[in-house]
């Protein structure tokens, strides 16, 4: 489940909903005027660093709704933004027509029924240079492959220092912090979502992170990637 | 907290859970926070309205600092919550140095769930929290499957069991509930194990240990294999055990497992228990064991068919049974 689009204007917030689990089709079912309780909204989400000007984004099959705010932010301040879909078939690639028209969209199909026949990882590599930041959605071998490829990136290019380094803080402390290139949403269970019940928990740099807490959205150095996928 | 105008037709919902010490666990509601939900209960604090609950059971504490089980932790099974956490947490002396102060400040009384795999390192733990302001009772966490060896908690053993109770009590004058797993088997004989061990109250239960495959084969879902089963499916299971618990014991008994509303707990508080615990359900709305509690005193007297009754009656058989 995701909020997939926020209209400020109206007071509008669009979910996204897998009709497979459990408990969200009877929130599917709800109909204007119905009322319902719900808590939020939590966590930390993803954000776009005031430098960045090109905003690549990554996803696969499903995870594509969580990237829809950000999507809007980034084009309603002039920032282009490209989005790298994966997905096994072409059946199964979310329809362009719940994208705004001035991404630019790129899909990969596992049985080359649309686009490039393969991975969406292998489009990363053409992009790598263009972007200066990028975000990245899906199940964790997904994540984990791009994290791998953000790290060869930073090892290239070397980090470019993108957004505010927290520079009067670094100076206090005598180092600077940098911004990774690579910003990740996660995809896990929450109990709580409160950081109480401790059932999100994922291996993070330095000790275990929540993922309804410190997450969803975290940048790529701070998890502890070999031990989480 | 009502308006005056009100109050006086609101029901008195109080109880003691600790008769056998006066005052030293009165709680003004019988709607408790079960272990693990609220945290350390300092989590909620300024969000959800603790004052209006009756008891706080806190995460389970244990001797030393502990990371937890691997991810994932949790699943959503057909009614229910699969969970493994492991008891992250810690410790107990920093738990205590760095909440009991803040749990003084509280109107609401903060029960300390204690966890541990041995018999004799429960009178360790009660010994820690024994006199430390803020802590108002221990519950011993026998349920648990987290510490315990094979997956075996430890009151599937009713003399491994009085064997963690004894020694807590040996440690401590504090109100001492213990947690029976759903698991276990002699049930009746258990509970006057634990009463004679010390027990003051007894918590009926804690999660039933259990297991989710992933069907596409890539073996159990959670981490950790000491998973355990929480939420409505737990509920029947935990009723007959505070069923055949009150044939054993007099001692009060904290109803725990799968409510989320007052018909739930009215079965509970109709099985014989004295008071209820809110586990699942509190972590979709914190705020439950506030409104249950308001729920029940606008509801009124709870008629408990041979339970109260049985426990004020003298023992004399017939004497006070009305005609």
């Amino acid at each position: 489940m995701a909020i997939a689009g926020i209209d400020r204007k109206r007071g509008e917030v669009t979910l996204h909903l897998p009709s497979t689990d459990a408990a969200t089709p009877w929130l599917a079912m709800r109909r204007a005027g119905d009322r319902a309780d719900p808590i939020g909204p939590l966590g930390r989400p993803l954000a776009i660093e005031p430098r960045t000007h090109h905003l690549l984004l990554i996803a696969e099959g499903l995870s594509v709704p969580p990237l829809g705010p950000l999507t809007e932010a980034a084009i309603a301040t002039g920032r282009r933004v490209a989005l790298l879909l994966g997905a096994r078939s072409a059946a199964e690639v979310y329809p362009s027509s719940l994208l705004p028209d001035e991404l630019e969209y790129v899909v990969a199909t596992q049985d080359g029924s649309l686009g490039h026949r393969g991975s969406v990882v292998d489009l990363v590599p053409a992009y790598e240079a263009w972007a200066d930041q990028a975000v990245a959605s899906g199940g964790p071998a997904l994540l984990e492959r791009v994290a791998h490829l953000a790290r060869g990136r930073d090892a290239r290019l070397g980090v470019a220092c993108l957004g505010r380094r927290t520079a009067r803080r670094g100076r206090r402390t005598g180092r600077v912090t940098r911004r990774s290139w690579l910003s990740v949403v996660l995809e896990q269970r929450v109990g709580c979502a409160l950081g109480v019940c401790l059932g999100c928990v994922v291996p993070g740099a330095s000790g275990p992170v929540r993922v309804c807490r410190e997450g969803p959205a975290f940048r790529a150095d701070e998890l502890a990637w070999e031990e989480s996928a | 907290m009502t308006l005056a105008g009100d109050a006086r037709t609101l029901t008195d919902i109080s109880v003691d859970l600790a008769p056998q010490r006066p005052g030293r666990l009165l709680v003004r509601t019988p709607f408790l926070a079960a272990a693990g939900c609220l945290g350390y209960g300092v989590e909620g604090e300024g969000q959800v309205p603790l004052d209006r609950f009756g008891a706080i059971v806190t995460r389970g504490v244990t001797l030393a600092p502990r990371s937890g089980s691997p991810p994932p932790r949790m699943a959503e099974v057909p009614s229910g919550l699969l969970h493994a956490i492991g008891l992250p947490g810690p410790g107990i002396e920093a738990v205590l140095e760095r909440y009991a102060p803040r749990w003084l400040a509280w109107s609401v009384p903060v029960i300390l769930s204690l966890c541990a795999a041995e018999a004799v390192d429960f009178g360790s733990l009660a010994q820690r929290a024994d006199g430390v302001p803020g802590v108002a009772a221990l519950e011993l966490d026998l349920a648990s499957p987290d510490l315990a060896r094979g997956g075996r908690p430890l009151s599937l053993d009713p003399t491994l069991a009085a064997d963690a109770t004894a020694a807590a009590r040996a440690a401590t004058e504090l109100p001492i509930l213990v947690k029976l797993s759903p698991a276990a088997t002699d049930l009746r004989a258990l509970a006057r194990a634990l009463v004679e061990a010390g027990a003051d109250a007894l918590t009926c239960t804690g999660a039933m240990p259990a297991l989710a495959m992933d069907p596409r084969g890539g073996g159990p879902l959670l981490g950790s294999a000491a998973a355990a089963l929480s939420g409505p499916a737990l509920r029947p299971i935990s009723l007959r055990v505070v069923s055949e618990v009150r044939r054993a014991v007099s001692e009060p008994i904290v109803g725990c497992g799968g409510v989320s509303g007052l018909p739930d707990a009215l079965e509970y508080l109709a099985a014989g228990a004295d008071a209820v615990a809110i586990g699942t359900a509190a972590l979709a709305d914190p705020a439950l064991p506030a409104r249950l509690g308001d729920e029940l005193a606008a509801h009124g007297p709870v008629a408990r068919p041979g339970v109260t009754d049985r426990r004020r009656q003298p023992r004399t058989p017939h004497a006070a049974r009305p005609r």
